[in-house]
């Protein structure tokens, strides 16, 4: 069976997020579950478009088998998806990539920093984690955002606000007159947390330009090079290990990665 | 291996009976260059031939492979296209044998890829043997890439008026049985191989400095070197390196609407690292913006990558590139700076 041949899928539900962002619920026609590990993501196809690789952005224990994908509409195939409607057929084909390392932060406190997008990826594990909260430590997100307006899922991100078992920080490059929290870059977020370092782990997901500052903070407050975990993006045309448009120096993101631990990602000198 | 004999003057029948089996693709004079053809006679061959412009693998790794159909208007009618058709190469150098192999570990690697697979299982791989080197700038005797151990069906020798022949496998055995052109070698036919192999040898001069097994180790110290600034100053990305070379697969994805506007085909297309846009995405962000990191890249990628994952160089030393190349770059001079430096 060829691995070009997608799985048919419909769209089940929609959301407008922002106004380049919209929520599609995906459920698989033959009732399957899509089975994927939070940090996994799938190549969405459209006959006559093409494909493109976007994270799955919720998490596999939530049940009912569908599964959410966050889409910017940035290009082609994205900006053609902005055109569908509940109930329009799709193509998936996955998921692929090694997903987040639950076994690495079981039981640890962990530290979420989501760049912009990147709480699309991050919510997988997030919800993962607080469906299963009494298995881990402290839970601390720090997310930044351009604007009070590009915050994606606000409805659940204020829940996460609310919640005393979560410690969250939400911060604006620009703010407006309605809003009253942080307003600056998201490292500085650090300042309003504590980290024991040793029994810390920080899962970063964000634009390029943004890894460098995060991480710095990461290392200054302690945590080890082995426990920050990151995302690391790339435009797949197959997710299989195969097309070369992933590659990072001697490894492929969407079988090596996405995800990777500073440790083995420093080593990539063309990761970032 | 078996070992059998062909005389020059039953060649040309003996390629006719495999065209009458096979699509028999084999090396034809274009111009003053040589490429591989489907042939339409056998007496089109050329037998001793120089480095052809494209190499043989791209025959089992094609350009605009249909990997999908699809219909826009229904989902449901979409089908995964697995195609091919029986065919030989025929007189391909060890070199380019070698390049095969390569593409058979790659491509072959979990999760397989099917397209290609079927198509080289469909493919008869019948090699010449180089008793002289193609050009001064080839680096398969360096690499001794300039014999293949096997990775064929048939191996032909000149060894003068016949062809030695070693039969490596059953497809290369069935081939030679249902041929009455072939006899058993006799002791002497064995020292008239042995000769042309010797006197072959002297043919061929190294051209790297240095341990060939050190040069991954060198390239690795290279990394932040001059030398990428260098080559990325003359590369003017056009890609043809990568287009050339035996052991280059990095493709696109591209889906093609009939004019019925109701059916189309997604197909694969060549694709090339040493393009511009190769590591661009859509929030126009680069991730490989200078021509010198593109560089970098596929020589990295042949010497040091491939390497590391499948245990063999990805560069077979056939100088394709350095022949193409526009800027004139020579991946020779650049394994030669770092192996020096």
């Amino acid at each position: 069976m060829s691995d070009f041949l997608p799985k048919t899928a419909a769209i089940t539900k929609l959301k407008t997020l922002t106004d380049k962002e919209k929520l599609f619920t995906i459920t698989l026609d033959n009732g399957d579950s899509l089975d994927h590990k939070p940090g996994q993501f799938v190549m969405v196809s459209l006959s006559g478009v093409g494909e493109a690789p976007i994270s799955i952005s919720s998490s596999p224990l939530r049940g009912n088998n569908s599964f959410d994908l966050c889409v910017r509409f940035v290009g082609n195939l994205t900006n053609k998806m902005h055109k569908l409607s509940v109930n329009d057929r799709i193509g998936i084909r996955g998921p692929y990539g090694n997903g987040f390392p639950l076994d690495r932060i079981y039981g640890k406190d962990i530290i979420f920093i989501a760049g912009g997008l990147g709480i699309a990826p991050l919510r997988s594990l997030i919800q993962h984690v607080l469906k299963k909260r009494e298995e881990y430590g402290r839970v601390t997100i720090l997310y930044g955002a351009k604007r009070p307006q590009d915050i994606l899922f606000s409805e659940e991100v204020y829940t996460w606000v609310e919640d005393d078992s979560i410690e969250m920080h939400i911060t604006v490059d620009v703010a407006d007159s309605s809003w009253n929290r942080h307003v600056g870059v998201l490292p500085h977020l650090f300042k309003f947390t504590s980290i024991d370092p040793l029994n810390s782990v920080a899962v970063i997901v964000g634009p390029p330009v943004m890894y460098r500052f995060v991480i710095m903070e990461a290392l200054t407050n302690g945590i080890f090079e082995s426990n920050i975990f990151m995302s690391l993006e790339r435009r797949m045309r197959c997710g299989l290990g195969k097309c070369g448009h992933c590659q990072i120096n001697g490894v492929y993101v969407c079988q090596d990665g996405p995800v990777f631990s500073y440790k083995n990602a420093k080593k990539l000198k063309e990761a970032l | 291996m078996e070992e059998l004999l062909i005389a020059y003057s039953n060649l040309n029948d003996f390629i006719s009976q495999l065209m009458g089996e096979y699509n028999v693709i084999g090396p034809v004079r274009k111009e003053n260059k040589f490429a591989f053809e489907p042939l339409e006679s056998p007496s089109d061959i050329v037998i001793d031939y120089q480095t052809t412009i494209l190499p043989p693998s791209k025959w089992i790794y094609l350009n605009n492979e249909a990997l999908l159909e699809f219909n826009l208007h229904d989902i449901k009618k979409t089908k995964a296209i697995v195609n091919s058709k029986r065919q030989v190469i025929l007189f391909a150098h060890p070199c380019d044998i070698n390049g095969i192999n390569v593409m058979d570990q790659i491509l072959g690697e979990a999760p397989a890829d099917l397209n290609y697979l079927k198509r080289r299982k469909e493919t008869v791989i019948i090699g010449y043997e180089c008793l002289k080197p193609c050009g001064e700038k080839n680096l398969c005797f360096d690499k001794d890439y300039h014999k293949a151990a096997g990775g064929f069906d048939l191996l032909f020798t000149d060894i003068g008026k016949s062809f030695y022949v070693h039969v490596a496998t059953q497809v290369g055995k069935e081939i030679v049985s249902y041929s009455s052109f072939f006899k058993k070698v006799s002791y002497n036919d064995r020292n008239d191989l042995f000769n042309v192999r010797i006197e072959g040898a002297k043919e061929f001069k190294r051209v790297l400095s240095g341990n060939v097994d050190m040069l991954s180790h060198h390239l690795k110290d290279s990394y932040d070197d001059m030398i990428w600034d260098v080559m990325g100053k003359k590369c003017v990305s056009c890609g043809a390196c990568n287009i050339v070379c035996p052991t280059c697969y990095c493709f696109d994805v591209v889906d093609e609407v009939n004019m019925d506007m109701d059916t189309g085909c997604r197909h694969r297309r060549w694709d090339a690292c040493q393009l511009n846009d190769f590591s661009k995405v859509a929030s126009g962000e680069n991730f490989r913006r200078t021509a010198a990191e593109r560089v970098r890249h596929r020589v990295f990628k042949k010497e040091v990558y491939l390497k590391k994952r499948f245990g063999r160089s990805g560069c077979v030393g056939c100088g394709r590139c350095i022949y193409s190349c526009i800027a004139k770059i020579s991946i020779l001079d650049i394994f030669n700076q770092v192996m020096v430096g």
